[in-house]
Parts: structure tokens; sequence; C-alpha cells
């Protein structure tokens, strides 16, 4: 029981960390660098990172959930956690599941409109890509409460 | 709020606060689900 609660932690963690710091990466690195990359440089970002980076960042985040949530039901506290019985964990958790839903339902939707990997009205692009900025942002900003709420599961703040 | 995730900087600060806001709301959750010697307990618990 224990060498299973720790792989599965050990998997929630490393899965959470490619997600987050893909993230991180978009909100702290490429979204700022585009408007000094030239405009001939720029399909390197649209057509071959960014598409890679997307890959890992919505498994990482389906990932992430999936063991969070094994861990929790494995270790007897999920319903708890989810009914906020322990709020420390609970409201954590229910904003990890609001940020993986934006990564799959809102942000991957608009970024293959926006970076044209399927068809669509050309003008539509530039909406669908402000929308995935503004989420991606909204995860990031979710991040600094979720993160801190992991982590005062086990070391309480007050 | 589309002003604030616009900055990356006001999302940072936007992020904070919300810690904030979580841990005040966490405890009052908590406090609001202990019975009255669990409360008291918890009091000198904090108080030490």
């Amino acid at each position: 029981m224990e060498a299973e609660l720790f792989i599965i932690r050990y998997l929630h963690v490393l899965s959470g960390i490619m997600w987050i710091g893909i993230l991180w990466y978009f909100n702290f690195v490429q979204i700022p660098s585009m408007p000094k990359i030239p405009d001939e440089q720029k399909p390197a970002i649209g057509k071959v990172i960014a598409p890679e980076a997307l890959f890992w960042f919505r498994w990482g985040a389906f990932f992430t959930v999936f063991f969070g949530l094994a861990l929790a039901f494995r270790s007897g506290y999920l319903a708890e956690a989810l009914m906020l019985e322990y709020a420390n964990i609970g409201i954590g958790m229910w904003l990890g599941m609001i940020m993986a839903f934006n990564v799959w339902f809102i942000i991957w939707p608009a970024q293959k409109i926006a970076l044209g990997m399927v068809d669509a009205d050309a003008a539509l692009k530039p909406k669908m890509a402000r929308r995935a900025m503004l989420f991606s942002r909204t995860n990031t900003m979710l991040s600094i409460p979720m993160l801190a709420s992991m982590i005062s599961f086990q070391n309480p703040i007050m | 709020m589309g002003k604030i995730l616009e900055s990356l900087p006001l999302t940072i600060v936007a992020g904070v606060v919300l810690t904030v806001v979580m841990i005040f709301a966490t405890e009052a959750i908590n406090d609001s689900q202990m019975s009255a010697p669990e409360k008291a307990v918890s009091d000198v618990m904090n108080s030490m």
C-alpha cells in the first residue's frame, strides 16, 4: 500500500511539473517573446514548438488530475476532499480540475484554430488566439493558490 | 478581469491575492466544521 501510494504520488508530481512547467513557459517566456520575434521566424513557434508543447501540456494536465484523484481515492479521502471536509486539499483539487477543464475544453480547441491545425475562418484566428491566451493566464493565476493548497495539506499554513 | 489577465505582473499579483483569500477561507471552513471541544483544542494549539 505504501509503495503504491508513493508511485501514484510520484507520477502525480511528475505530471504536474510537466503541466505547470509548460503553462509557465507559455506565460513567462513564449507569449511575452512573440512580439520580439521577426515575422519570418514566427512559423518556427506556431508550426513546430507550440504544437509539441501543447501535446505535453494537455496530457500533463490529464495525468496530473488522473493520478491526483487516484491518490485521494486510494488514500481514502477523495469524497471528503471534494465535499471540502478536508478544505486544504479540497480547494486545490477543485482549482486543479477547473484548470484541466480549461486546458482540454477551451485552450486546446482555441489553439487548434489559432495555430491553423484545423480548418477555420481566417478572421477567427486572432479571436481564438486571444481566448487561449486569456484562459492560459487564468490558469497561471489559479496555479498560485492551487499549489499553495496542495502543499498546505501536508504543511498547514495556519 | 481581461485587463488584469493581459498583464503578466497583474496576473501574478491576482494569484497571490487569491492565495491569501484561499488561506483564510480554508481556515474558516475548517473552523465551521469543528465541534466546540475540537475548536477549543485548536485554539489552544494555535496560541502555543
